[in-house]
């Protein structure tokens, strides 16, 4: 995938991720696009892609919150950097394992974000009500993984790109 | 699947990347870098107002199709009716309450009089850690940090940060979200709480009282981080315990912040 098509699409996710994705909330959660689409970045094009992407996308959520710039980015860039070490690994990927990392990420990325506030000295929620919300994007996100990775297969096909080397 | 050829390479940008943006984060979130902070904000707000408009005429465009969805749309402005009129009822049995016709007078002119900025929702948070909004008025429209954001159905939020033409609201959902309250009828105090589903409220036990369904939690003013009176809820579910200093309840929330298009900002109230 080219770069001048992952930039407006990392954008997209970004914006789309903070004015409709929160309209399609189950049990406290709602899809988390940006996440969608790093982990479908590292699935296809590497994880040194994947983790770039996972800045880029990163700051983008960081200035539509509160607080600093760069915990989202960071919570994104640890499930990148793991997924890329499993990807190595595998012979032959199936939407489960697809949908088994983005599931993996979510919960990676939450951590992060809960870390990184009390790191910070922001004010971190309670540890139940972020287990609940955790479990239910995690849920969210790998039902929603293999979609989303079919989709950026296509608009991979669409660019007429090869995968660019890590 | 695409197989890297270096793993080391990959830890290198990883270590790199995560020692920067954590380096951002730090240097983000100090008190000098809050201009800057805002103004990228802000810059990023017209792109937000963007897809927050094309969202909406998504909406109406899909909301055409099927009776179902003009049925949830009649459904929706009915129940907001509803609300207000209920929010009236709820005012005006807490004011009776009050057992002072000065003191409701005066409640009265407080809650009308306050000074107030109309704001457009043009985003909404991006996690569920952080039920915030993002509003089209900043620092230039005398928009500042800790300012209460109301609703015509009753209390939205805080500010929580503002930029010079935009500012970030932290709601009521938000689970690091705390107000004070008191009972439209037993008069009980409570703290309500933000959560993933509902708001949380712990009531204190009172004597010879107890909180029950259908009562309406309004804000107390105690700890000067809210006006009193303003409507948070009604209460769906009590949870008794005997055992414990306090009861816990479920309160259906009068504000759906995924729904909201218009917000107002309290301009002449500032936390104690």
């Amino acid at each position: 995938m080219r770069r001048a098509a992952g930039a407006p699409l990392i954008a997209a996710a970004a914006l789309a991720q903070v004015t409709w994705a929160p309209k399609f909330e189950v049990g406290g959660a709602f899809p988390n696009l940006v996440l969608l689409v790093v982990v479908g970045v590292t699935w296809t094009l590497g994880a040194r892609a994947g983790m770039i992407w996972a800045c880029i996308g990163g700051v983008l959520l960081d200035l539509t919150s509160s607080g600093a710039v760069g915990p989202h980015a960071l919570a994104l860039l640890a499930g990148a950097y793991l997924i890329g070490f499993w990807t190595r690994n595998l012979e032959h990927a199936s939407p489960v394992h697809i949908a088994l990392t983005a599931a993996g990420s979510t919960v990676l990325y939450s951590a992060v974000l809960v870390l990184t506030a009390g790191l910070l000295g922001q004010p971190t929620p309670e540890a139940g009500v972020a287990l609940q919300l955790t479990l239910a994007a995690a849920a969210y996100n790998a039902v929603l993984m293999p979609f989303a990775m079919e989709l950026l297969r296509r608009l991979q096909a669409l660019t007429h790109s090869a995968p660019q080397p890590s | 699947m695409y197989n890297a050829k270096s793993p080391s390479r990959s830890t290198g940008l990883f270590l790199a990347l995560g020692a920067a943006m954590l380096l951002l984060a730090m240097l983000s979130q100090q008190p000098w870098a809050a201009g800057a902070r805002g103004a990228a904000r802000s810059a990023f707000a017209p792109a937000e107002e963007a897809m927050t408009s094309l969202a909406a005429q998504v909406d109406r465009v899909t909301a055409v199709f099927g009776d179902v969805s003009a049925l949830r749309a009649e459904n929706v402005r009915l129940r907001n009716a509803d609300e207000a009129l209920r929010r009236q009822i709820v005012e005006l049995n807490a004011a009776a309450k009050e057992n002072a016709d000065l003191k409701a007078a005066l409640k009265f002119e407080k809650a009308s009089g306050h000074r107030m900025v109309a704001a457009q929702v043009i985003g909404l948070g991006p996690d569920g850690f952080s039920r915030t909004i993002e509003i089209d008025r900043g620092t230039a429209d005398g928009v500042r940090a800790g300012m209460v954001v109301v609703t015509g159905a009753g209390l939205l939020g805080r500010v929580r940060e503002a930029g010079p033409h935009s500012a970030n609201v932290q709601t009521l959902a938000d689970p690091q979200s705390r107000v004070n309250v008191y009972l439209s009828t037993s008069a009980l105090q409570g703290t309500v709480s933000g959560g993933a589903n509902a708001l949380q409220l712990e009531v204190q036990h009172g004597l010879g009282v107890t909180a029950s369904n259908g009562e309406w939690a309004l804000t107390s003013g105690v700890g000067g981080g809210y006006p009193r009176g303003l409507v948070v809820g009604e209460i769906a579910s009590v949870t008794r315990r005997d055992s414990a200093t306090t009861d816990h309840a479920q309160v259906a929330w009068v504000n759906d912040p995924t729904s909201i298009s218009f917000v107002l900002v309290i301009t002449d109230f500032l936390p104690s």
